[in-house]
């Protein structure tokens, strides 16, 4: 145990993810060390990230503006989009540099036990802009866990009747695990060998 | 066993496989969650424990599986199937938790179920009942001619002993193809939609059979006698040893864990007499009763000497 504010700090680093209670302890003593100007960057930029942060009007991704910039990128193809639960999700595909296409994030998967049904994600802003933007085909890349199945399958029974393709990625991804972990060449695999739903 | 005033308690230990060896340490605090190490490393999954150590245990009760509800036949399946292919865990692990959110939508939605929702749902938990249910046709497969061979041998006279299994939605220990048993599964589950809605549960599939054993056409559960149920269960651990050793080309560990004291004097005898060639860990509290012999430990006040 430390003084108040050290300890303060600690406990609340300790809560983020992936960081136990020795991490917490050096990255408390760094910031410490460390310039004051440093620190206060570091604040104000969590600050900022809460007070500015956006989610894009179109696909949902995190952005700073109205649009994302993948979304308000022109070279983009709109008839492809590459559907994910998660905004973190899309950075995984973009690094594959395999798709060049919009992306959709739904907001999660189905889950009964998580109290998840269609109503919590974004599936009629989905349908929408399949009547609004000319989509011709689906990539789902939901995660490859029980939840993330049966949201890919969703889609396929909602979407399919509206005229467009939907496919899903292929095998090659952890079992299990998540869209984040998959390496990129892997990923990459995948998307190329997309299968039809 | 944590002592007094440790924090935690490590087992460790080294086993040998076709691939090499594997060193096991298990870490058990005072609270929390067990932590396992393979050759100093954290596995990437529990279930990654499963393809470095395989072992048959022998349990006082394992005479539940002969007697009590069919849960305790679909375990002792499931659990040979992941023995034989340690996948298996993952495909029952996706089942279990496949059917958990379909039991779940059907409680929350106070009748109105959004129709494609449970399609959807019905159409992931039969895949993974295809999946679970070759798994553990494949084991009693590969299982049905030992538990037979042990069966006469501890017994010294000829029995007929057969494996059959109850299904209300078509199942069978003859399924060979996942994708087919989803099939089935499928057209059931669309059929039982309106009971399940009523009932708020998934009333058919995997999750509801039964396995059963008949000894010499009587069933086993109600109609065998005490003797012959013992020599049946008896039957079913050794069998286990014997289908993985020749699938794996392993010998698993054995635990007999406080067994002879359950059996008269020749059955236990027989039992010895039969025990494969293995690794073997008997547990007893009177060693007189143990009819093997081999090393001792002797746990005293908390510690092996
Ligand atoms: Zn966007």
């Amino acid at each position: 145990m430390f003084e108040g504010p050290v300890q303060r700090l600690i406990d609340e680093l300790s809560r983020l993810p992936g960081i136990g209670r020795k991490s917490a302890q050096r990255l408390a003593f760094h910031l410490l060390n460390v310039e004051q100007a440093d620190a206060r960057r570091l604040a104000q930029a969590i600050m900022d990230m809460r007070d500015q942060v956006k989610t894009c009007a179109r696909c949902f991704n995190v952005t700073g503006s109205e649009e994302c910039s993948i979304c308000r990128d022109l070279r983009r193809d709109p008839a492809m989009v590459c559907v994910v639960e998660r905004a973190q999700d899309i950075v995984v595909v973009e690094k594959t540099q395999e798709f060049r296409g919009r992306y959709h994030v739904l907001g999660g998967a189905l889950s009964p036990i998580g109290g998840v049904g269609p109503g919590q994600l974004h599936f009629a802003e989905l349908r929408e802009r399949i009547g609004n933007e000319g989509i011709e085909e689906l990539i789902v890349a939901t995660n490859p866990t029980v939840e993330g199945d049966a949201t890919a399958m969703y889609v396929a029974r909602e979407m399919k009747p509206l005229g467009v393709r939907v496919t899903r990625l292929a095998s090659g991804l952890p079992v299990g695990g998540d869209l984040d972990y998959a390496d990129e060449l892997t990923l990459g695999r995948a998307l190329v060998g997309r299968q039809e739903m | 066993m944590v002592g007094d005033r440790a924090q935690a308690a490590i087992v460790r230990g080294e086993v040998g496989h076709v691939h090499g060896t594997s060193l096991i340490e298990v870490e058990i605090p005072r609270s929390g969650r067990r932590r396992v190490r393979v050759n100093g490393q954290r596995p990437g999954r529990s279930t990654d424990l499963l393809g470095h150590v395989r072992g048959v245990v022998f349990l006082p009760d394992d005479l539940d599986i002969i007697k009590r509800g069919p849960v305790y036949r679909r375990r002792f399946l499931d659990g040979v199937a992941v023995q034989l292919w340690p996948g298996a865990y993952l495909d029952q692990q996706e089942h279990e938790r496949a059917l958990r959110q379909r039991n779940t939508l059907l409680r929350q939605s106070g009748g109105e179920i959004d129709q494609t929702t449970l399609a959807v749902w019905d159409e992931r938990l039969s895949q993974a009942a295809g999946k679970l249910m070759v798994r553990r046709a494949d084991a009693a497969r590969a299982l049905q001619v030992w538990i037979v061979e042990t069966y006469e041998r501890l017994a010294t006279v000829a029995t007929d002993i057969e494996l059959h299994y109850t299904s209300n939605w078509g199942g069978s220990l003859e399924a060979t193809a996942a994708d087919e048993v989803a099939g089935v599964l499928a057209e059931a589950l669309i059929r039982s939609r309106r009971a399940d809605t009523e009932r708020r549960l998934t009333t058919m599939g995997p999750h509801r059979d039964e396995p059963w054993f008949t000894v010499d056409g009587r069933d086993a559960r109600t109609r065998a006698s005490q003797g012959e149920q013992r020599t049946l269960a008896l039957s079913l651990r050794l069998a286990t040893h014997t289908a993985v050793h020749r699938a794996t080309g392993e010998s698993p560990l054995l635990l007999l864990d406080d067994v002879f004291s359950e059996l008269d004097t020749d059955r236990a005898d027989a039992l010895a007499g039969m025990l494969p060639e293995a690794q073997t860990f008997v547990t007893t509290a009177r060693q007189e009763e143990v009819p093997v012999h081999g090393r001792t430990f002797e746990v005293r006040s908390g510690s092996i000497q």
